[in-house]
């Protein structure tokens, strides 16, 4: 994306073929640049994040910043709508333009589409779906929209996506929901089970058509200040690493680093991106793999970085997991400070 | 859902427990985003606006510049992003801008600071959330605090022109109290940055550097 002249670019790529291996920041080759990362920082969303890659200080800017939100909502299942029985995920990624000033609106829109196609087709996958989407079956579930917004790029985009995308989801509440059933009494059309909360469209019954079985035809949430439940399977959802690729010859094993800058990414554009998916104690599944940029790699090359990049992502998978754990202590604790305060 | 929740009760107390004239919590975070030259994050209770300012540069797009002149063609972009909604966003991203534009480095006459009013039945509100913006008339009113100068009053919903004076004119008035919030907010950023500057100089010279800026910013 930045345009760097020949000579930065040789500058660069003559530093990590050197022995030791140099960077322009000091950085070892597998090094990544510091993260932060907090959950939680939309209320309004169902759940959310926001991470930085990079900053330079405390209170400093830069970095590549990315803020990722979950938001539910309801989705009738018919055939006017893309309901699905138990529920679907969407995702979008849009880019701001103050990220990336020096591209054109067509430029970016490509950039957003590219960027939307990865995020979308890889966490939507079936193996991925997490089981408490449902709320009637055949008749209404959750439609799960997760919105990447990348505020700032300063290298390492993707694996930034996908880290918040994973601490959003992370956050995620559900909430409860209980099936309420329509009841012909004396005649007349009457709600039994509580108060319908939700605006929701109602099957059409006669309130004379005392034979017919009842079953659930409408929902109601028991408790509206309710959070609810954590999203089912919270532990599945994937990480992203990019292997920046110095352009080898098919004999020897490519040099790679981890954590581009945006001039590392301009000078190395072949990269190598997979996306590895932890389920607990079991073994790491890809979920995805790509090869971007101009070049190309032997079937043995190929497994070599497969390989290595599965060690790397599953270091990241752990760090991540601790800081979400962390994360979850520290806003409880909060909340819990805060009623002992008004005993 | 909005018929369930009171805008106004008998106590005074709006559905978020504020008062009738009572502003929204305001944030102002100064500190550098990506890139920009200039950026600026405020929150009004739940709505947060994030504005970043690139400029003066040259103008990306060749249609834009003048071609018969040889001065040198300088855009400034805008770059507004709402980050959550609750309500007064127009007002937020007034004053963000302003703010952003001020990071930057851009000379302004005047801060401009906007509010949102809104009247119930006959009762005056200041600074609306989603709920109350939805159910009544309300208009925004944008201020220049130094000449009291109205820049802006923008209105889509139908209001009693014999309730409109009134709102109007305390919005305006609501407009100087947040000209206040911002200053003290530009104030303790651009004194961090004078300490930074003068702690690198020598002492005699960085004290008088400090005493200058210190005056200077006192005039506003």
């Amino acid at each position: 994306m930045l345009s760097l002249s020949k000579a930065e670019k040789s500058y660069i790529q003559a530093g990590f073929l050197a022995s030791p291996p140099s960077r322009a920041d000091g950085r070892a080759l597998l090094d990544f640049r510091s993260v932060a990362l907090e959950t939680g920082i939309a209320p309004l969303a169902n759940g959310s994040a926001r991470l930085n890659i990079g900053r330079t200080t405390h209170g400093g800017g830069g970095g590549t910043e990315v803020v990722a939100a979950v938001k539910l909502e309801v989705e009738s299942i018919d055939e006017y709508s893309d309901g699905r029985d138990g529920g679907r995920i969407v995702c979008t990624v849009s880019c701001s333009p103050s990220a990336y000033p020096h591209l054109s609106s067509g430029a970016l829109d490509d950039l957003q589409a590219d960027l939307t196609s990865l995020l979308h087709q890889t966490l939507s996958h079936s193996s991925l779906h997490p089981h408490n989407l449902g709320i009637l079956k055949n008749k209404k579930s959750w439609l799960l929209n997760l919105d990447v917004l990348v505020l700032s790029d300063a290298g390492n985009v993707i694996d930034a996506i996908f880290m918040s995308s994973r601490a959003a989801l992370w956050d995620t509440h559900v909430p409860r929901t209980r099936g309420v059933e329509y009841k012909a009494r004396k005649g007349s059309k009457g709600v039994e089970g509580g108060k319908a909360d939700m605006d929701v469209d109602e099957e059409e019954r006669s309130g004379f058509n005392t034979l017919v079985i009842p079953k659930a035809t409408d929902f109601e949430l028991p408790d509206f200040w309710d959070e609810g439940e954590v999203l089912d399977g919270r532990n599945r959802w994937p990480v992203a690493v990019t292997l920046n690729l110095d352009s080898p010859s098919p004999q020897e094993a490519p040099t790679h680093f981890l954590d581009a800058t945006a001039q590392e990414e301009a000078a190395s554009p072949l990269k190598l991106l997979l996306v590895v998916s932890f389920e607990d104690a079991g073994p790491a599944v890809v979920q995805g793999m790509r090869m971007l940029g101009p070049g190309e790699l032997t079937s043995s090359q190929l497994k070599e970085l497969v390989k290595v990049g599965e060690t790397y992502a599953r270091n990241l998978f752990i760090a991540l997991n601790a800081k979400l754990k962390a994360e979850d202590i520290r806003r409880n604790q909060t909340a819990r400070e805060r009623f002992e305060l008004h005993r | 859902m909005g018929s369930r929740v009171e805008i106004l009760n008998e106590g005074g107390f709006r559905s978020d427990g504020r008062r009738q004239y009572e502003l929204r919590d305001m944030s102002i975070d100064l500190s550098q985003q990506g890139q920009a030259d200039g950026s600026a994050v405020v929150t009004h209770g739940l709505t947060q606006v994030l504005v970043s300012v690139f400029g003066p540069r040259e103008a990306k797009m060749r249609s834009q510049t003048i071609h018969d002149r040889a001065n040198i063609n300088v855009e400034i972009d805008v770059f507004v992003q709402v980050l959550q909604q609750d309500g007064a966003l127009l007002q937020a991203c007034i004053n963000a801008t302003t703010l952003a534009l001020v990071n930057a480095g851009i000379p302004l006459l005047d801060f401009v600071c906007a509010v949102t009013g809104g009247v119930h039945s006959t009762s005056p509100l200041l600074d609306l959330t989603f709920l109350e913006e939805n159910d009544l008339p309300n208009v925004t009113v944008a201020v220049m605090p130094k000449t009291g100068k109205v820049t802006l009053v923008t209105m889509e919903t139908r209001l009693h022109v014999d309730r409109f004076e009134e709102i109007f004119r305390l919005a305006g008035d609501a407009g100087k109290v947040i000209h206040g919030e911002m200053k003290s907010a530009v104030r303790s950023r651009t004194s961090t940055l004078v300490t930074a500057m003068g702690s690198g100089s020598r002492v005699v010279g960085g004290e008088a550097a400090e005493k200058d800026g210190d005056d200077r910013m006192n005039e506003y």
